[in-house]
């Protein structure tokens, strides 16, 4: 499995560095999709305000909501696209970083710079000897992130046919129930998304310490690199809390769709805040994988610097 | 020293770039995002708490047959305090990747400086990242505004049907804004992440040039 996912994220043999990625234009076209499916969703919400007097604004709200989640889902995996994208190219830096720097390195005086553990600029950092091995978080990235995307994905499309049915359904009981179902689905698959979004970014922070430990050996200097830094801890916790609030939601929504003498207005007021949180709590761990990406690239040109101006 | 800086299409790509003699750091909007990213994550951690809090309230307020327009103020209230938080995490993600794209100008220029080449190439921001800067802007209106909207109606509202009538037309149309809002930042983000690979590319073509530079 993780073998067959490195050939979407590691450079095709023969791959031309110069050429225009493709995941970068299939990612901006999903994203642009998506938008166009939202602006769709959002005038249908215009239209909608109109009907609130007669009573009939529900139909149109529950075919909009379902139409912008799908939007909302359609950018995300655009972003996923790009993301993939990003991988690959970083692979491809790797490789051009290993050709040039032997030819561009200070020759060293001969003496090995000293291993261990000690504080660099960027945070605490290791000195070995051979690159150091994967962390148990990055080969769960691997492997996760494009389960995470495909489930997330499925969810959204049958949570947007369950909106669309419960749109065009008359019976009250079953609105309430089919709309439950749709909004816990299409959420849980938002979550899923965004999840898979997270795996791809820790995929990418495995990268480019893997690759950094790469360049190193081969150039024959000692392996120096950052140790997992606090937002990278903090990321892995915020996505563990926010995949699970989405899981939770979904099955409340369940609860309420299966069980007739809940009050469904009540719950809604608090379950539809409670999904958006499970994503806001999801994006704010993208942040802090964002952040630890800029910090990693930071002490990974600081290395190199050290490298061309010390050769060691 | 004085930096002398000169538009030029000279590398064997078709890159729009800066030609200096040494690394121009970060340019401002990195700078700014190096800044907010942090406090714009804070932000939206208490935005999100917020909105979570008075949704509960007006839970409770709803199963015990609470009064109509209360329950209505606390509606549009939640909402507000859950698009603050949504708009300061886009924000601190938007912020996080100008920091990201940051380290690339500012470390690319650096290890060109080390090096000692005779000139330093930097890539002059490409069309997509000044996409992802408009459309984050534009998308941040789209989200700020109907949250301001959201306090203003919510203190409008009376105890008759004809103002609670008119409370929900106005949150329907406020949340199709917000959507729109939404799916906007999103493809903001694509952009800036697209951005990232253009750099990578760049980045990849320079460092094999450099030997001979």
């Amino acid at each position: 499995m993780v073998a067959r996912l490195e050939t979407l994220t590691r450079p095709a043999p023969g791959l031309d560095f110069r050429k225009p990625s493709k995941q970068r234009q299939i990612g901006i076209g999903l994203g642009l999709v998506g938008l166009v499916l939202a602006v769709i969703a959002g005038i249908g919400n215009f239209a909608a305000a109109g009907d609130v007097a007669d009573g009939t604004a529900g139909e149109t709200l529950r075919w909009t909501f379902g139409l912008s989640v799908a939007g909302f889902g359609t950018v995300k995996l655009g972003i996923a696209v790009i993301l993939v994208g990003i991988l690959v190219r970083l692979w491809l830096r790797v490789a051009a970083v290993k050709e040039t720097m032997p030819l561009v390195k200070a020759p060293g005086d001969g003496t090995a710079a000293q291993t261990g553990t000690y504080d660099s600029a960027w945070g605490k950092a290791t000195a070995t000897t051979t690159a150091p091995g994967p962390l148990p978080i990055h080969k769960m990235a691997r492997t996760m992130w494009f389960p995470m995307l495909a489930m997330g994905f499925m969810a959204l499309m049958i949570g947007l046919v369950l909106a669309l049915v419960s749109s065009g359904e008359t019976n009250p009981g079953s609105v309430a129930s089919l709309f439950a179902w749709a909004q816990g689905t299409m959420f849980l698959g938002e979550a899923m998304l965004l999840g898979g979004i997270a795996f791809l970014l820790g995929s990418i922070l495995a990268a480019i310490r893997d690759g950094g430990g790469e360049v190193q050996e081969t150039v024959g200097v000692t392996v120096k690199t950052l140790k997992m830094p606090a937002s990278a801890k903090a990321f892995v916790g915020l996505m563990m809390v926010g995949l699970m609030l989405g899981v939770a939601q979904f099955v409340l929504y369940i609860f309420v769709a299966a069980n007739a003498s809940a009050n469904p207005g009540a719950w809604f007021a608090w379950l539809g805040p409670l999904r958006e949180v499970s994503l806001g709590v999801l994006l704010a761990s993208i942040v802090l994988a964002l952040y630890t990406i800029g910090s990693t690239l930071g002490f990974q040109f600081d290395r190199m610097k050290q490298i061309i101006g010390t050769g060691k | 020293m004085t930096t002398k800086t000169r538009s030029t299409e000279t590398l064997s790509t078709d890159f729009k770039i800066d030609i200096s003699d040494h690394g121009l750091g970060r340019n401002k909007p990195q700078r700014v995002g190096r800044k907010l990213v942090l406090p714009m994550f804070a932000m939206a951690l208490m935005g999100f708490a917020g909105g979570l809090i008075v949704a509960i309230i007006r839970a409770a307020e709803l199963s015990d047959n609470g009064a109509s327009d209360a329950t209505e103020v606390l509606k549009h209230v939640g909402a507000g305090f859950m698009f603050i938080g949504f708009a300061a995490v886009f924000a601190a993600i938007s912020f996080a990747i100008a920091r990201i794209l940051g380290e690339f100008r500012a470390g690319g220029g650096e290890v060109q400086d080390t090096i000692g080449t005779r000139t330093v190439n930097t890539l002059k921001m490409p069309a997509s990242a000044k996409v992802f800067l408009g459309g984050m802007m534009m998308a941040m209106m789209l989200i700020l505004i109907p949250v301001i909207l959201h306090f203003v109606f919510a203190a409008d509202i009376t105890d008759t049907l004809a103002s609670l009538e008119q409370s929900e037309e106005r949150f329907i149309v406020l949340e199709g804004i917000r959507r729109i809002g939404v799916a906007l930042y999103l493809v903001a983000i694509a952009f800036g992440l697209a951005t990232i690979i253009k750099v990578l590319r760049f980045e990849s073509i320079r460092i094999r040039e450099l030997p001979n530079n």
